[in-house]
């Protein structure tokens, strides 16, 4: 490999000193998540707590009432990723192996749907899932109930429910399916629906886990939406909003060793899965930055 | 080529021009019904919300009840951007400060990281390594940051050690914008640096050879084939991350609550979610999102002419 040169002692410096950025601030949370009272916001600062001991994560799983926020999160996020992977397959098939009038406008609207940033549809989509029909009491038109959808974990799913992305993704995969494939099924006397689901989904696992990873992984961060739906109703806070917020209401003494060790246990899960599957992960970052 | 080929198939099967028109119009009808949960989704949560987003930036309305909403005009905007008020300056200067640092430093950073890294081995862990705060929530990233920056904190701790007295990064107004600009950048190097890889490993390897052979050392060839040849997928990240930069506030509420100090580091998106879900001001809030927005689409279109002028040139 005629790049890689001589040895390339510059390259490992800054590689080396990168990443002990990239980990020191991860090494300085799980240190601090196991400090002791009157450890945590001394002078001089220490790295290493006196023990590890698990008291603090005893103690957020009391007081951050972790359990009940780690069903929302996985409840939430299971959803969107399910409905995210059938809703683009779905759309991606037809999108890429049917032939139907207004086809190309479609694609290019999906295109244009990756193009709207999520900022500008907060205020009006917070207000339609207020006002939603026969939800949460209100009547046909929308009107006169407290909340309309915003009250059960649906306001956190539904928003999420189909990606732009996810449907542009699965087209250009499936774009490159051979039709030969199609039409033999199709010659043995399949349907489209079972064409879909018998021949084209098992073919898709390699995007589907990339697409899965990805909107799992998103949608487990989520912040802003949920710290909105959330704020009049705390039953339905993720894990997330749940450890900001409950900052205020733990123990003044131990608040950041407590709200680490919370974000160790919250960042976990996703930590896991990002590593078994990161190949997956790393091409589906590489195709969105090829689209 | 494949779509040529089996088109061909196709009219083979056919019999008559008749049954073709049938079998197109049901594979229409199949198309809509996959294509149905998509289409509906995107009727309820984008073309009706984005319509909404338009009426009420030129509305004036609060609280709850649509029938109290008044056309207001261009008003909303005029008090948005008047120069007496606080959006344009420090709020809308802050934004782009913010997306400007972090996108320069991210881009460097990134830039210099996907090199050395690609003149390294085990190269899949080292983009691990730097991938790992894109995959954290922006709950944990912004916590232990504030907490790196505190008086007490790690970083402190080691400006003292190289004898430079504590700084109060987020408390004092002129280092919290910057303060939150590094953290933004230092979350943002991994995902640029898979992109960059992409960029590097498309470079064909001829290219280093004719380099060594014509005598070049590292540094010339990184100026003078590297860098030209990545020009494409830098201004990719660049251009992405800008926009990200631009809309992007969850980590300065995790980090300043508030946008403060005395908004030192508040940004459009946050003064619009603010004026909207603290104050109930629907109008003048959709009209911060419009003005973030139009910025938004000028850089957007910007990319895509970029990307259009690009396919021609190769092709």
């Amino acid at each position: 490999m005629k790049r890689r040169g001589r040895f390339p002692w510059f390259a490992y410096l800054v590689v080396i000193l990168g990443g002990v950025a990239m980990v020191m601030p991860f090494l300085d949370m799980v240190m601090s998540s196991f400090k002791g009272p009157g450890e945590y916001g001394v002078i001089p600062y220490k790295l290493l707590p006196s023990s590890f001991n698990l008291d603090n994560y005893r103690e957020a799983f009391s007081q951050l009432e972790l359990l009940r926020l780690f069903r929302n999160s996985v409840i939430v996020t299971v959803s969107v990723t399910i409905s995210v992977l059938v809703t683009s397959s779905m759309a991606g098939y037809a999108l890429a192996k049917l032939r139907f009038r207004g086809r190309a406008v479609i694609f290019r609207f999906i295109l244009a749907t990756m193009m709207l940033p999520p900022f500008l549809l907060l205020i009006p989509t917070f207000l339609i899932m207020l006002n939603w029909p026969l939800a949460g009491g209100n009547d046909i038109l929308g009107r006169g109930g407290d909340g309309g959808l915003t009250t059960s974990l649906v306001a956190l799913i539904l928003p999420f429910a189909v990606s732009g992305f996810g449907i542009f993704l699965m087209r250009q995969f499936m774009v490159s399916l051979p039709d030969e494939m199609l039409e033999a099924a199709k010659i043995d006397g399949a349907n489209q629906w079972q064409t879909w689901r018998l021949i084209v989904l098992p073919q898709t696992k390699p995007v589907a886990i990339t697409l899965g990873l990805i909107t799992f992984i998103g949608t487990w961060n989520e912040y802003i939406w949920t710290l909105l739906i959330s704020s009049s109703d705390p039953s339905l806070q993720t894990l997330p909003v749940g450890i900001q917020l409950l900052q205020s209401f733990l123990d003044p003494d131990r608040t950041m060793p407590i709200v680490m060790a919370g974000l160790v246990i919250s960042t976990l899960p996703v930590l896991v899965v990002f590593l078994l599957f990161q190949k997956y992960y790393v091409r589906g970052v590489v195709l969105s930055g090829l689209k | 080529m494949t779509t040529a080929v089996s088109r061909v198939g196709d009219d083979g099967m056919v019999a008559s021009p008749a049954r073709r028109v049938g079998k197109l119009h049901r594979e229409g009808l199949a198309a809509y019904l996959f294509l149905s949960p998509a289409l509906l989704f995107f009727c309820v949560f984008l073309i009706l919300p984005f319509i909404f987003a338009i009426v009420l930036a030129f509305s004036d309305w609060g609280g709850f009840d649509l029938s109290t909403l008044k056309w207001a005009g261009f008003s909303n905007f005029g008090d948005v951007l008047s120069f007496d008020g606080t959006f344009v300056k420090p709020i809308l200067v802050n934004t782009l400060l913010f997306a400007f640092g972090s996108v320069f430093l991210a881009t460097f950073g990134s830039v210099l990281v996907a090199y050395c890294i690609d003149r390294l081995s085990f190269q899949g862990f080292w983009r691990v390594l730097y991938f790992l705060p894109v995959v954290a929530t922006v709950v944990a990233i912004g916590n232990v940051w504030k907490m790196m920056y505190q008086p007490a904190g790690l970083i402190n701790a080691v400006l003292n050690k190289l004898g430079v007295n504590s700084v109060g990064f987020l408390s004092d107004s002129s280092y919290a914008l910057p303060a939150v600009t590094v953290v933004h950048a230092w979350a943002s190097i991994g995902g640029a640096v898979l992109i960059l890889t992409a960029g590097l490993k498309a470079i064909p390897e001829m290219y280093y050879e004719a380099a060594e052979v014509d005598g070049a050392n590292s540094w010339h060839t990184f100026w003078s084939i590297t860098l030209p040849l990545l020009r494409p997928a830098v201004l990719f990240v660049l251009i992405t991350q800008f926009i990200g930069g631009l809309q992007s506030f969850a980590l300065i509420i995790v980090m300043t609550g508030d946008g403060g100090p005395v908004n030192a580091t508040n940004v459009a998106a946050f003064e619009m979610y603010q004026r909207a879900f603290k104050f109930g001001a629907w109008g003048t809030a959709s009209a911060m999102a419009m003005v973030l927005f139009v910025i938004i689409l000028a850089i957007t279109l910007l990319q895509l002419w970029i990307a259009r002028r690009r396919g021609e040139e190769t092709s």
